[in-house]
C-alpha cells in the first residue's frame, strides 16, 4: 500500500492503494465513481475509456503509480449538465440499448471530435473500433457522432 | 373464465390517489416457489397520486431491449396519460409479480405476453378517472374525452387533471367491461418514444449490477475449476494471503445436501477457491498467487475435436422423431437424385459487456441479493436453497444488466455471493473477470445437421431427411411441427451427445442453430433446380405441410399450434411478397465469381415473428475472407410498439449473428475453454458493422417479439451470398479466409 494523489474531474483525491492498482479500480472501488466501466481488463473493449491530459486512455491498463500528477476526466466530469454536443447527440439519436459500454463510447467520440471536428466514416472507424458494443448500436453511434460534428461546426 | 373483476383490483393510495393492482390467481405461474396461486394481494402495479404523478411498476428486466420503457408506454397510451408524468419503478422480486410471465424476461416475449394485461390495466384506470369526472360534472361519460392526463368535457371544454380525480376514482367499483383503444387512436404506441435510461447513460449515472455498493462491502473473486463439473482437490493459499488487502481465502464447495436442492442447470456453480479482499483488483491479483490442484473429471480428456467425432458417431444411430410419407421409397428410386450436406453449428459465447456479478448481504435469518437477472424467481429459489433459508427470507433487488441475451437466466453469481456472505458475515460483491465470463460461460449449444434430399428428374424436391445431433437434446426443425416448407416426404432423427461445457440460452437459441442448415440447404436445392431462392421458398410454402389426419392431433396442437402455424406461414409469404414487390431481391443479378458482389437470402421465424434478410457480400483478405456491406431485413411482427427500439433490436441481432459467423465457435482442449478475452474471443467492431436497413411490414395484428428474430436468418443469408459470389458452399462457422480462398490464403 502506498499513498497516491490524483485529480479527477477537477477534484483532488488522496488515497492508499497498491501501486499496481489500475486507475479503473481506483475510480470504481476507491472513489466510487461508477460511470467508468470494467469490461476486459486488458485494453481490448474500451468500456473503461477516460481522458488523461485530454487524451482517451483505457483506465484498466494504467497502474496508479505511473500516472501521478495527471489530469483525469471521467464521464461524470465531462460536463456538468450532460450537455456536451456528443452527449446531446447520443440523447437525440437515443443510441444506447443496455447502455453499459456507452461511457467509454462517448469518451472516445469526444476525443475523436476534439482531434477531427468533421470526421469521415473511415476516421470514425479508426477512432471507435477500440470500443465494443455487444448490443450492436454501432449504426447509431456513427449517426450520433456525425450529428455531434454538425453541432460543433455550427 | 376469469372476469375482469378478478384480476384488476383497485384501492386507495396512501396519502390519496388511485391504486390499480393486477392479480390473476387463475393465471398463476407454475414455478414451484410462486405462492400467490390462491391469494389475492394488491401489488400496486399502477398508481396515480393526487398531484397527477403516475407510477408504473416495471416487472421486466431491462438489459438493452427497451421494454423497460416500451411496456410503460403501452400502459400510458391506454390510460390517456401525459408521458412526462409517468415514472417507472423497477419492482423487487415478489411472487405477486410473477404470474403470467410478468416476472420473467426472455424468449422475446415481454410485450407479446403482457400486451392484453397492460392495456386492460390502463383502460380500467382511464374509465374510472372518466367516471369520477362524469360524477363531478353530473354528465354521462360519453360526453368526455381523455388525453394527456386530462379528462375533458367535450361540451363545455372544462378539464380535470388525473390528480384531481384520482382519489374519487379510487372509491368507485371496477368497471365490468372496458373498451380498448383502436390502433388509429394510439398516441405513443408506434412512435419512437425515447428510452428512459438514455439520460442516465450519457451522464455516467446509469447503474448496473456491477456498480452496486453497500456500506462495509468487501470484494470477492473466485478461482474456478477450469473444466466444467471438475472438482477441487486441494489448494495452497500461503502466497495469495500475502497479497495486499486479502481478507480471507476459502473453498467454494457445496455440500451434498445443498447440491441435492439446487437446479442442476440454472443453479450450477463451478467449484472454486474464493478470495475475499478490500478491492476487486486485490482479489483478482491474489487469485494469480493461488496454487490449486483440480480433478478435471469426466470432461478433462475431451475437446471440441473429440466432441465432433462423438456427434458424427451419434448421427449413425439417432432415433427417428417423425416421418411423413415414405422416405425409403423416395431414396430407393433410381430416377431421383440424392443431395447430401452436413452443417456444423458450434458453441457460441455470450461475451456480455458487463461481466457476471452479484452482491449479497446475509444477515442470519435473511439475505438480500442485488443482481441483474432475467428471472428473479430463480435467483430467489436457488439462493434460498444454497444458504438454507426459506424463499420469503431472500430478497432479490434487480439492477439493469449490461447485456444478457439468455446468460442471466443462470444464477450462479447470486448463489456464490450468498454463499460467501453467509461464510464471512459481511456484505460482498462477487465480480467475475472477463476471463471467467468467457471461460465459464453457459455457451450456446452445438448442433450438427446431416441433411439428405431427393430430387425428381422433373425438378421437384420429393423428400428431405434431417439428422440433428445436439449437445442439448433438442433442436428446432427436428419436430414435424417445426416445418413450414411442404415437402411431400420428410423424416428426422435426433440424438444428444453430452456437452463438455456449461450451456444455456443464447440470443435466438435453437432457431439460430437450426436455421443455418435449413436456410442454406434450401438455397442449395434451389440452386440445384435452377430456381430463384425466393420463388422456390414461396413454392414450398404454397401449401401446408401434410401433418397427417387432423383428428389424430392432440388437443393442444389443434387449439394452440395450428392457428399459430397458419399465421407464421402467412407471414413468411407476406414478407417474401414484399421483398419481391419492392425489388429488394433482384434475381437478375449476374451469377458467379468475379462479379464483385454476392447476394444471399434467408428467412426464418422466432416465435410468431418472421424475419427475412438479404445480405450483400464482398470478398477480401481479412481473417474471415469476406465483408458484409449491407443487410436488408424485412420483418413481420404485427404492430411495432416502438419503431426505434424495434429497429435497434434487429440491427443488434444482425451484428450479434455476424459476430458468431465471423469470429464465433469455441476451442476446448482437455476440457478447458481456450478463449479467454476479447483478443481471442473476437466480436464485431465498428469498422466491420454493415449498413443495415430494417423494414417492418405494416400490420394491425397484436405485437410479437423482436429481441431475437433478427439473429437466425443472418448466417444463412451471408453464406448463401458467399456461394453466389464465389461458388463455394461453406457449411460451418466461423468462416475463415481459407474456407473462401483455399488453404494457401
Amino acid at each position: 500500500m502506498a499513498q497516491y494523489s490524483l485529480t479527477v474531474n477537477q477534484k483532488r483525491y488522496t488515497f492508499d492503494v497498491a501501486p499496481d492498482t489500475p486507475l479503473l479500480w481506483v475510480l470504481r472501488d476507491t472513489l466510487k465513481l461508477y460511470g467508468t466501466k470494467y469490461g476486459c481488463g486488458i485494453g481490448q473493449c474500451g468500456a473503461c475509456t477516460i481522458h488523461m491530459d485530454g487524451l482517451p486512455m483505457r483506465s484498466c491498463c494504467l497502474p496508479i503509480e505511473s500516472i501521478q500528477d495527471k489530469q483525469i476526466i471521467t464521464i461524470e466530469g465531462l460536463t456538468e449538465n450532460a450537455d456536451h454536443p456528443v452527449q446531446k447527440a447520443w440523447e437525440e439519436e437515443d443510441v444506447p440499448q443496455c447502455g453499459y459500454c456507452h461511457s467509454g463510447q462517448i469518451m472516445s467520440a469526444v476525443a475523436l471530435l476534439d482531434r477531427i471536428p468533421d470526421p469521415t466514416d473511415e476516421d470514425i472507424n479508426r477512432a471507435m473500433k477500440g470500443n465494443i458494443c455487444r448490443c450492436g448500436t454501432y449504426p447509431r453511434i456513427r449517426k450520433a457522432i456525425k450529428l455531434a460534428a454538425k453541432d460543433i461546426s455550427s | 373464465m376469469t372476469s375482469r373483476r378478478d384480476f384488476i383490483k383497485v384501492g386507495s393510495l396512501a396519502g390519496g390517489g388511485l391504486l390499480v393492482s393486477l392479480v390473476v390467481p387463475a393465471y398463476a405461474n407454475t414455478t414451484s416457489n410462486n405462492v400467490n396461486s390462491q391469494e389475492i394481494k394488491m401489488n400496486k402495479f399502477l398508481s396515480i397520486d393526487t398531484d397527477g404523478k403516475i407510477t408504473v411498476m416495471l416487472t421486466k428486466h431491462e438489459m438493452g431491449q427497451g421494454t423497460g420503457t416500451s411496456i410503460p408506454t403501452i400502459l400510458a397510451d391506454e390510460l390517456g396519460a401525459d408521458w412526462s408524468k409517468v415514472q417507472i419503478k423497477k419492482s423487487d422480486y415478489h411472487p405477486q409479480y410473477t404470474w403470467q410471465e410478468m416476472g420473467t424476461t426472455g424468449g422475446s416475449g415481454s410485450i407479446e405476453r403482457t400486451w392484453d394485461t397492460i392495456r386492460e390495466a390502463g383502460a380500467t384506470a382511464r374509465e374510472m378517472l372518466k367516471q369520477a369526472a362524469a360524477t363531478r360534472w353530473g354528465v354521462d361519460t360519453m360526453a368526455l374525452k381523455v388525453e394527456n392526463s386530462f379528462v375533458t368535457n367535450i361540451g363545455t371544454n372544462e378539464k380535470l387533471e388525473f390528480g384531481e380525480l384520482a382519489e374519487t376514482a379510487s372509491q368507485l367499483p371496477v368497471p365490468e367491461e372496458v373498451t380498448l383503444k383502436k390502433s388509429k387512436d394510439y398516441v405513443y404506441i408506434g412512435k419512437p418514444i425515447k428510452n428512459r435510461i438514455t439520460k442516465k447513460v450519457v451522464s455516467g449515472n446509469a447503474r448496473f449490477g456491477l456498480d452496486m455498493n453497500l456500506p462495509g462491502m468487501v470484494y470477492a473473486s473466485i478461482e474456478k475449476c477450469p473444466v466444467f463439473q471438475g472438482k477441487l482437490i486441494e489448494f495452497d493459499a500461503t502466497e495469495a494471503k500475502k497479497v495486499t488487502g486479502v481478507l480471507d481465502v476459502f473453498p467454494l464447495i457445496l455440500s451434498e445436501e445443498e447440491k441435492s436442492k439446487i437446479h442442476p442447470k440454472r443453479g450450477y456453480v463451478d467449484k472454486g477457491v474464493v478470495i475475499v479482499a478490500d478491492s476487486t483488483w486485490n482479489a483478482f491479483k491474489a487469485r494469480k498467487a493461488l496454487k490449486v490442484q483440480w480433478d478435471y473429471g469426466q470432461h478433462g480428456t475431451r475437446s471440441i475435436t473429440s466432441l465432433e467425432k462423438e456427434m458424427a458417431q451419434a448421427s449413425e444411430t439417432a432415433p427417428m422423431t417423425f416421418e411423413i410419407g415414405n422416405m425409403e421409397q423416395v431414396f430407393k428410386d433410381e430416377d431421383n437424385e440424392i443431395i447430401e450436406a452436413e452443417y456444423n453449428n458450434p458453441h457460441q459465447a455470450h461475451a456480455l459487456m458487463e461481466p457476471i456479478n452479484a452482491t449479497a448481504h446475509y444477515q442470519g435469518d435473511r439475505c438480500e441479493i442485488w443482481v441483474g437477472a432475467q428471472d428473479p424467481s430463480i435467483v430467489n429459489a436457488e439462493v434460498a436453497n444454497v444458504i438454507g433459508l426459506p424463499t420469503d427470507a431472500v430478497s432479490v433487488h434487480i439492477l439493469n444488466s449490461g447485456g444478457s441475451f439468455g446468460r442471466r437466466y443462470h444464477v450462479d453469481s447470486s448463489m456464490e455471493a450468498a454463499f460467501i456472505s453467509k461464510k464471512i458475515k459481511l456484505p460482498v460483491k462477487v465480480t467475475w473477470s472477463r476471463e471467467d465470463e468467457i471461460m465459464h460461460d453457459h455457451f450456446h449449444p452445438c448442433l450438427r445437421n446431416y441433411l439428405k434430399a431427393a430430387i425428381s428428374s422433373d425438378g421437384n424436391v420429393l423428400g428431405l431427411e434431417n439428422t440433428a445431433i445436439s449437445t442439448t437434446g433438442y433442436s428446432a426443425w427436428s419436430n414435424k411441427w417445426d416445418h413450414y416448407y411442404a415437402i411431400p416426404n420428410m423424416r428426422c432423427y435426433l440424438s444428444k451427445v453430452p456437452t463438455l461445457v456449461a450451456e444455456g440460452a443464447w440470443r435466438s437459441t435453437g432457431e439460430h442453430s437450426a436455421n443455418l442448415a435449413k436456410e442454406c440447404f434450401i438455397d442449395e436445392l434451389a440452386d440445384k433446380l435452377g430456381k430463384d431462392a425466393v420463388d422456390f421458398r414461396l413454392e414450398l410454402l404454397s401449401r401446408e405441410v401434410d401433418w397427417g389426419d387432423p383428428s389424430s392431433f392432440p388437443d393442444w396442437v389443434k387449439k394452440y399450434f395450428l392457428p399459430r402455424k397458419k399465421i407464421i406461414r402467412q407471414r413468411h409469404i407476406e414478407v417474401m411478397r414484399f421483398v419481391k414487390e419492392n425489388g429488394l431481391w433482384d434475381k437478375q443479378m449476374p451469377k458467379g465469381k468475379g462479379k464483385g458482389k454476392g447476394k444471399g437470402f434467408a428467412i426464418s421465424n422466432f416465435g410468431d415473428t418472421v424475419c427475412a434478410e438479404i445480405a450483400e457480400v464482398t470478398l477480401n483478405e481479412s481473417e474471415s475472407g469476406f465483408r458484409v456491406d449491407k443487410v436488408t431485413a424485412v420483418v413481420h411482427c404485427g404492430m411495432v410498439v416502438n419503431p426505434h427500439f424495434g429497429k435497434g433490436q434487429i440491427e443488434g441481432a444482425i451484428i450479434w449473428a455476424l459476430t458468431a459467423l465471423k469470429y464465433g465457435g469455441l476451442e476446448a482442449e482437455n476440457g478447458i475453454v481456450q478463449r479467454t478475452n476479447f483478443h481471442n474471443c473476437k466480436v464485431l467492431r465498428m469498422d466491420e458493422s454493415p449498413e443495415i436497413e430494417v423494414v417492418f411490414i405494416e400490420s394491425d395484428e397484436r405485437p410479437t417479439g423482436l429481441g431475437e428474430p433478427g439473429t437466425p436468418p443472418l448466417a444463412p443469408a451471408v453464406l448463401n451470398a458467399i456461394f453466389d459470389l464465389s461458388g463455394k458452399r461453406i457449411r460451418k462457422m466461423p468462416v475463415t479466409k481459407q474456407d473462401i480462398h483455399g488453404m494457401d490464403a
